[in-house]
C-alpha cells in the first residue's frame, strides 16, 4: 500500500425524493440517505465500512461508482498514468484500449460526480463491484466465461477473442478457478465458487478500485475465510484498493486498513483498523464492538443496551443523530450537529465529548 | 424430553436416492438449550424439520429413525410413528413444539394484521374465547419488548421494521404455548446491535417460561452465547457433540478444530484467515467412510476414507465420531 490518495469524497450527499400520493396532491420529502460524508481511500488501501441496515453504507459505494447519482459533494478520481504496465502487460494487440486509457490518463484528477455517460462508461471499466448474493448475481444461461467476459466487452476496452480469452484465463487462474470451470454454467457451482466468479468478473478489467458490498455475508465461516485470503492476495498482486461494505465488523478487522462506522446517513468514526477496534472513541463504535457475541464462552457478554431501533432517516433525530440512543447523551448533543474533526493522527471523530472517552479494549 | 435416535432422511431425486441425514442422535433436556452448528448443507434445517414432521413428499425416514418426545401432560409421542394429517400432529406443531425461522416475513402471512394472526393460534392453541386472546397476545407482544403492543397488535407485518418482526414472530411462536422452541438461525439476518437485543430476549424468556430450545445457527459465536449444549454436523451427521464450554475449549474432532480457528475475531488482528481447506462436497457426492476425510488434514489412508467411525464419548458427556479418538485409529496414525 503506497500513500498517494485514489479516491477522494468530499461531502458526498445523496438524497432520495420521497413521493406521498394524496388524492389532488402529491407531497414529496427528502430523504437523506447519504449526508455530508467525506473521506478518501489510498492506491492498493482497503477500507471497511460499517454500520447497520439503513445506515447509508451501500448508498455510499454506489455513489462512488456513479450507480446512483449522488445529489450532492464531489468524488474525485485520481488518475495520473501509473499503471502503466496495465498496458504493456498486454502487448500489441491492446493499443486500442491503450488509446482509450491514454485519454483517461491524460486527465489526472477527474470529477465523477459530474460525468457524462459516455465518459462514465470508460470510467468503469476501472472500478467495479463485487454483490453480497452470488446466486442472483449471475446470468444463469451465460457460460462462466461470458461471464467473465462481459465487462471487457461492454465497455468496449477489448475486442479480440484471443485477447479477451487470455484475459480472462489469466484472471480465472488468479481466482483459483480452473479452465474447466469456464465452459460451465453458474449452476453448477457452489456458493463460494460463486463467489469467487464474481470476483473474477470485478477484476477482470484490472480496476483500480473495487466495491465489495457484502461480499462474504452470505457464505459460511469457513468459505468465508477463504474468500477474505483470496481477496488479500489479489490485492497484493494487483493493487487494487477496495471499499469493504459490510455489516459484520469481525470480517471487516481482518480485512481492512482503515475502517469507517456509519450511523443514519452519516460517518461517526473513521480511523485505522487497529486504533478503530481497540481505542474507539464514539459511543456508538463502542456499542456495535460489545454487541459481538464471541466465541468464547468464558467472555462475558454483556452489549450496550442501544434503546430503541436505528431512526428512520426521513426524519432524523436533530443535533448528533445518534443521540436518541447514545448511553452517554448530554444536553447539548440534541441541539448541535458535532463536527467532523481529526482528534488524533488519521482518526476521525463526530462527538462532541469524544475526548472524554476511553473504550480502549485488551488486545488478546 | 426430546430423544432422536439413528434418523435418517433420504429424498428421491432426479439423481436416484440421497440421504442429506445419516444416523442423527441427540437429545434435549427440559430448560435447556441445544445448539446445532454446520455449514449450509449439512442438514441441520432438515433434521429439526423432521421432529415436527414437516419434511416435503418425496423424502423417507428410515426404519431405524426413533423420535421419541414427552408432551406438557406427559404422554410420550412417537414422533416418527405419527400419520400424516393425524390430530396428534396438529397439536404438537405450534402447541408443543413451536419454531421460528430466519425470515420473519415468512411466517407471516402479509394480509392479515399481527394481532389477527396470534388471536387465531392462541384460540386455537389455548381454547380460549377472542376477548381473552387478544389480550394474551398483548401480553405475549409486551413480553418480547414490543413497545405500545396495544396500538401494534393491529398493524400489518410489513409496517414493523426488521427486528420488531422477529419480536413479533417470537411472540407468535410463544403464543401457543411451546414447550420447545425450534430456532433457526433467527438472528442470521439482523444487524449485532439487534440480534444482541434478541439474544438477550430468548434467554429471559427461557429462564421464565421454563422452555427447552434447539438453536440452529452457524454463528459459533452466538452459540457460545446461548447454549448449553452443541452439536456440530457435517454433511448430515453430528460429528461431535457436548457441553458448549468444553467443545469450544477443547474440540476433539479436526473439523470443530477448523471451525473454531476460521472465525474472525474482532479481539485479534490476523494476516489471514485459515479456512477449513477444500469444499463441501454434494450431497449426491458423499465420501466414502468418514465424510470429512476428504478435508481433514490428520487422515489416516485406509481407514478414515474406508470405514464410517462409530460415535464414541472420549469423556462423560462428550461425543465424537471421529477414528482418532479410538484404538484402531491411533494405533494406525
Amino acid at each position: 500500500m503506497n500513500q498517494d490518495v485514489l479516491i477522494e469524497v468530499k461531502n458526498l450527499e445523496v438524497r432520495f425524493p420521497i413521493r406521498k400520493k394524496k388524492l389532488f396532491s402529491s407531497e414529496v420529502r427528502q430523504l437523506r440517505a447519504v449526508d455530508d460524508v467525506s473521506f478518501n481511500i489510498k492506491r492498493g488501501e482497503t477500507v471497511g465500512l460499517v454500520g447497520e441496515s439503513g445506515s447509508g453504507k451501500t448508498t455510499v459505494g454506489r455513489a462512488i461508482l456513479r450507480a446512483i447519482d449522488p445529489t450532492g459533494g464531489e468524488v474525485i478520481f485520481h488518475t495520473d498514468g501509473q499503471d502503466t504496465d496495465l498496458a504493456q502487460a498486454e502487448g500489441e494487440e491492446l493499443r486500442k484500449f491503450r488509446q482509450h486509457m491514454n485519454m483517461v490518463f491524460s486527465e489526472g484528477s477527474v470529477k465523477l460526480s459530474s460525468m457524462g455517460p459516455d465518459r462514465l462508461r470508460l470510467f468503469r471499466s476501472k472500478m467495479s463491484l463485487v454483490f453480497q448474493d452470488p446466486y442472483s448475481s449471475l446470468n444463469p444461461r451465460m457460460t462462466v466465461r461470458d461471464i467473465i467476459a462481459e465487462p471487457l466487452i461492454a465497455s468496449g476496452m477489448m475486442k479480440d477473442r484471443d485477447a479477451i480469452d487470455a484475459r480472462v484465463r489469466d484472471i480465472a487462474g488468479r481466482c483459483k478457478l480452473n479452465l474447466e470451470h469456464l465452459r460451465r454454467f453458474p449452476h453448477a457451482f457452489s456458493g463460494g465458487q460463486r463467489q469467487r466468479i464474481c470476483i473474477a468478473r470485478a477484476l477482470v478489467s484490472r480496476p483500480d478500485f473495487v466495491v465489495c458490498d457484502e461480499s462474504v455475508s452470505a457464505l459460511d465461516v469457513s468459505i468465508q475465510a477463504e474468500i477474505v485470503n483470496l481477496l488479500k492476495d489479489l490485492q497484493e498482486e494487483m493493487g487494487v484498493a477496495f471499499l469493504f461494505i459490510a455489516h459484520d465488523l469481525s470480517v471487516v478487522a481482518q480485512m481492512s486498513h482503515r475502517v469507517a462506522v456509519m450511523y443514519v446517513g452519516k460517518f461517526v468514526e473513521y480511523a485505522p483498523t487497529e486504533r478503530l477496534f481497540f481505542h474507539p472513541r464514539h459511543p456508538y463504535t463502542h456499542a456495535l464492538l460489545s454487541a459481538i457475541p464471541q466465541a468464547d464462552p468464558d467472555v462475558e457478554f454483556d452489549p450496550i443496551r442501544l434503546e430503541g431501533e436505528i431512526p428512520n432517516p426521513l426524519n432524523a433525530p436533530s443535533g448528533c443523530r445518534f443521540h436518541s440512543r447514545c448511553p452517554f447523551a448530554r444536553e447539548r448533543c440534541s441541539a448541535d450537529a458535532p463536527e467532523w474533526r481529526e482528534i488524533a493522527p488519521d482518526h476521525h471523530v463526530a462527538c462532541h465529548f469524544a475526548e472524554e472517552f476511553d473504550f480502549s479494549r485488551p488486545h488478546s | 424430553m426430546l430423544t432422536v435416535e439413528n434418523l435418517s432422511i433420504s429424498f428421491r431425486t432426479d439423481e436416484g436416492l440421497i440421504t442429506p441425514v445419516q444416523g442423527v442422535s441427540f437429545s434435549v433436556e427440559k430448560g435447556k438449550t441445544l445448539g446445532l452448528v454446520g455449514e449450509s448443507g449439512s442438514g441441520k434445517s432438515i433434521s429439526t424439520k423432521a421432529l415436527m414432521r414437516l419434511l416435503p413428499g418425496n423424502s423417507t425416514l428410515s426404519p431405524e429413525t426413533r423420535i421419541r418426545y414427552t408432551a406438557k401432560d406427559g404422554r410420550e409421542i412417537k414422533i416418527d410413528e405419527v400419520k400424516p394429517g393425524a390430530r396428534a400432529l396438529r397439536k404438537l406443531r405450534g402447541g408443543e413444539i413451536g419454531m421460528i425461522f430466519q425470515e420473519p416475513m415468512a411466517s407471516f402471512s402479509p394480509v392479515y394484521t399481527v394481532g389477527n394472526q396470534m388471536i387465531e393460534t392462541i384460540r386455537l392453541h389455548r381454547g380460549v374465547g377472542k376477548r381473552e386472546a387478544r389480550e394474551m397476545a398483548i401480553e405475549m407482544l409486551d413480553k418480547v419488548g414490543i413497545s405500545n403492543a396495544p396500538e401494534r397488535i393491529d398493524q400489518y407485518p410489513h409496517e414493523l421494521s426488521g427486528g420488531m418482526r422477529q419480536r413479533a414472530m417470537i411472540a407468535l411462536a410463544l403464543s401457543a404455548g411451546p414447550a420447545l422452541l425450534i430456532a433457526d438461525e433467527p438472528t442470521t439476518a439482523l444487524d449485532v446491535t439487534i440480534q444482541a437485543q434478541v439474544l438477550e430476549l430468548m434467554r429471559d424468556l427461557q429462564r421464565d417460561l421454563g422452555m427447552a430450545m434447539i438453536f440452529i445457527t452457524h454463528d459459533l459465536g452466538v452459540i457460545a452465547q446461548i447454549a448449553d449444549e452443541v452439536a456440530v454436523m457435517y454433511l448430515g451427521t453430528i460429528v461431535e457433540r457436548g457441553p458448549t464450554r468444553d467443545v469450544i475449549r477443547s474440540p476433539r474432532h479436526p473439523y470443530t478444530q477448523g471451525l473454531l480457528k476460521a472465525i474472525p475475531s474482532v479481539d485479534k488482528l490476523h494476516d489471514r484467515l485459515s479456512p477449513v481447506p477444500g469444499d463441501i462436497p454434494s450431497p449426491t457426492e458423499r465420501p466414502s467412510g468418514c465424510p470429512f476425510h476428504t478435508r481433514c488434514s490428520e487422515v489416516v489412508p485406509g481407514l478414515c476414507d474406508r470405514t464410517i467411525p462409530d460415535e464414541i464419548s472420549p469423556s462423560p458427556a462428550r461425543a465424537v465420531r471421529c477414528w482418532l479418538h479410538t484404538e484402531e485409529g491411533r494405533s494406525a496414525a
